[in-house]
């Protein structure tokens, strides 16, 4: 099932302040989509995202799920049906695990073997033990806990989720896990989440879409992750989303979205002159020894040439080797650290596809062509890399 | 067993104290120097069934009563904070009466008897149920509302799921200490003519007599013991997610 949530105008303001919490708010968060609502603490994020489910009550405007106005719906019966985690990821500490996650569906009368089948058929998804299931959440570390809280937010399988800081209580190693976890669940269910955090970087990674908002509840721009990096809307977004925009914008591509360069290819025992020739005009100055599966063996120097043919061992090391799937902020991470001026990029099974430097990625950020690059990384999950060459 | 050979046998604790007077011919319970008289206790042990019953009898109904009357009270103000200041000084007020007093500003309204007992008791037992119950409920994490009714629970099912279950250990603590100060000023209970073992105790106006003021004191420790042995074991039964958190 699927939904969009739309905000028309959605405004909540709190007894006579003068200043809304939520101020006319309108977007439209398609269905299946991930929208981050970030912006700094106090702008009215929170308050957006619990309209939707009536946690928080609109003062005026609507919020629609599916078209369908949430003022119609009971507000018990609307939040059964709707996806929620918290940063304080609230598990029921007197119920066991798997009675935490079957608890919509309790709620929602199922019989006592579909809840726990649902509820195993859960713990196998968020990768937990299913033994797991007869403890209480005090035995379950925090990374596990907020496994529980997003399992438990999507036992009956709600059209949309609203998630609250999800992931902000958690250490950076494993929120980090846990970030690829749920975008890879994402990957398979499609939900349409609301997802708000005040972590830019948080924002760029899960966002199909970010709403920036300022204070007052107001959105000062909404667009892609690659929208925002490339052409903030104002001072205020440009400063939240940091200086240190242009390395967030390799965070979001992968080695395949940008333009490589060919390689000169050379094979073991061939003569040195037809190599030669490969170089004039190349963009690369090195040719790149490879065997008989186009696989990297090394890169070929100036005394490697002066023989008449390819020798077997090359004088130069291969240095760093990077795959198609490898996120750009990563590969040039790889290429500061090997001090290498080129890099050898392979794909899935190994063969050369082309040569990365810094070169090309400091005119791929230059470049007008970049802005118009789509958001290529974060459709597909981050921990999902294919193997390295 | 003649008496003699008793004394002498308590007098292996007593040592020479007791000993020197074993040759005397009075009976223990007539010598007021005498701790504990085992001749006597022997033969009135039975006296004792009757108001034993009757204290067991008082120390539940009002506990009950009071746990009944104070957990209402505590749910009233649960959802309604401007409540709960009133109901703190109230429960409290009733609960520095002191004892006797109230059983004798009762006696012109309710009479002499049980009845009587019954509601001073329940009266002191309100502010320790109430106070423990309304901070039980309280010191529920807000998270944890804060979920289940994001999760679509109602109110109701808020309070009688969530929020209650997790008050239970505070809630129990609060019976624990109303029960057992009750079982002490049960003693009382004959001022205002309810019995219980108050009767063994000031009866007849011997206070001199050591003896039935051990035997009685002694059932209502070990009444205040096992009341709160069973209660313990009740929060035991029901609270087994804090167990797990201490393996």
């Amino acid at each position: 099932m699927l939904a969009a949530v739309r905000f028309e105008n959605a405004t909540k303001r709190y007894g006579d302040s003068a200043e809304p919490a939520v101020d006319r708010l309108t977007l439209e968060v398609p269905a299946g989509e991930i929208c981050v609502l970030v912006g700094p603490s106090g702008c009215g994020k929170t308050t957006a995202m619990r309209l939707v489910n009536r946690m928080v009550e609109l003062s005026d405007g609507d919020v629609k799920i599916g078209g369908r106005s949430v003022r119609e719906q009971a507000p018990a019966q609307l939040r059964r049906e709707t996806g929620y985690v918290i940063q304080q990821i609230g598990l029921f500490p007197h119920r066991t695990i798997a009675e935490n996650i079957g608890a919509v569906p309790q709620l929602l009368g199922w019989r006592k073997e579909r809840i726990r089948a649902r509820s195993a058929e859960l713990l196998e998804l968020i990768g937990l033990d299913p033994e797991l299931g007869e403890r209480y959440p005090s035995q379950l570390s925090g990374g596990q806990q907020q496994r529980v809280g997003v399992a438990r937010a999507l036992a009956a399988d709600p059209p949309v989720m609203l998630m609250d800081e999800p992931f902000g209580a958690i250490d950076p190693i494993n929120r980090e896990r846990l970030q690829n976890e749920f975008l890879r669940l994402q990957a398979e269910l499609r939900k349409t989440v609301l997802f708000v955090t005040h972590d830019i970087d948080e924002a760029i990674k899960m966002g199909d879409r970010i709403a920036v908002m300022r204070k007052g509840g107001r959105v000062a721009q909404y667009a892609t992750p690659a929208e925002l990096l490339m052409a903030p809307a104002d001072e205020f977004v440009e400063d939240f989303v940091g200086a240190d925009r242009a390395l967030k914008r390799l965070a979001l591509l992968r080695v395949a979205d940008i333009d490589l360069w060919e390689a000169p290819l050379a094979h073991i025992g061939q003569a040195t002159t037809e190599v030669r020739a490969k170089l004039a005009g190349a963009e690369v100055p090195y040719p790149l020894l490879v065997d008989a599966e186009r696989r990297p063996l090394g890169w070929l120097s100036e005394r490697d040439l002066a023989a008449e043919h390819v020798p077997a061992r090359p004088d130069s090391p291969l240095g760093p080797v990077l795959d198609l799937d490898d996120v750009m902020r990563d590969a040039l991470a790889d290429l500061l650290q090997g001090e290498a001026q080129y890099a050898a990029v392979t794909d899935g099974q190994g063969r050369v596809a082309g040569v990365l430097s810094v070169e090309i990625i400091s005119e791929f950020l230059g470049s007008p062509a970049a802005r118009s690059e789509e958001h290529g990384a974060a459709e597909r999950p981050l921990g999902s890399e294919g193997p390295r060459a | 067993m003649p008496s003699g050979s008793l004394i002498a046998a308590v007098g292996e604790v007593g040592k020479g104290f007791i000993h020197e007077r074993s040759s005397e011919t009075l009976p223990c319970q007539a010598r007021s120097d005498e701790l504990f008289c085992f001749d006597w206790a022997k033969d009135h042990i039975d006296r004792y069934a009757t108001p034993t019953v009757q204290h067991l009898e008082l120390v539940a109904i009002s506990v009950l009563a009071g746990f009944a009357i104070a957990f209402a009270l505590s749910l009233l103000a649960h959802r309604r904070p401007w409540l709960r200041p009133p109901l703190l000084a109230g429960t409290g007020v009733l609960y520095t009466i002191p004892s006797i007093a109230f059983f004798f500003l009762l006696l012109p309204i309710t009479g002499r008897g049980r009845e009587t007992a019954i509601i001073a008791l329940s009266a002191y037992t309100l502010q320790i149920i109430y106070r423990n119950t309304t901070s039980g409920l309280a010191n529920v994490p807000a998270s944890v509302k804060d979920a289940a009714r994001g999760m679509g629970l109602s109110e109701r099912q808020v309070l009688w799921k969530v929020e209650l279950p997790l008050a239970t250990p505070e809630i129990v603590a609060g019976l624990r200490i109303a029960t057992v100060s009750t079982v002490a000023i049960a003693t009382l209970a004959v001022f205002a003519g309810g019995g219980g073992l108050g009767t063994q105790i000031y009866g007849g106006g011997n206070l001199n007599f050591a003896t039935s003021i051990i035997i009685a004191g002694g059932i209502a420790i070990l009444m205040a013991l096992t009341f709160d042995a069973v209660l313990l074991l009740v929060q035991w039964l029901a609270t087994p997610w804090r167990r797990a958190a201490h393996e």
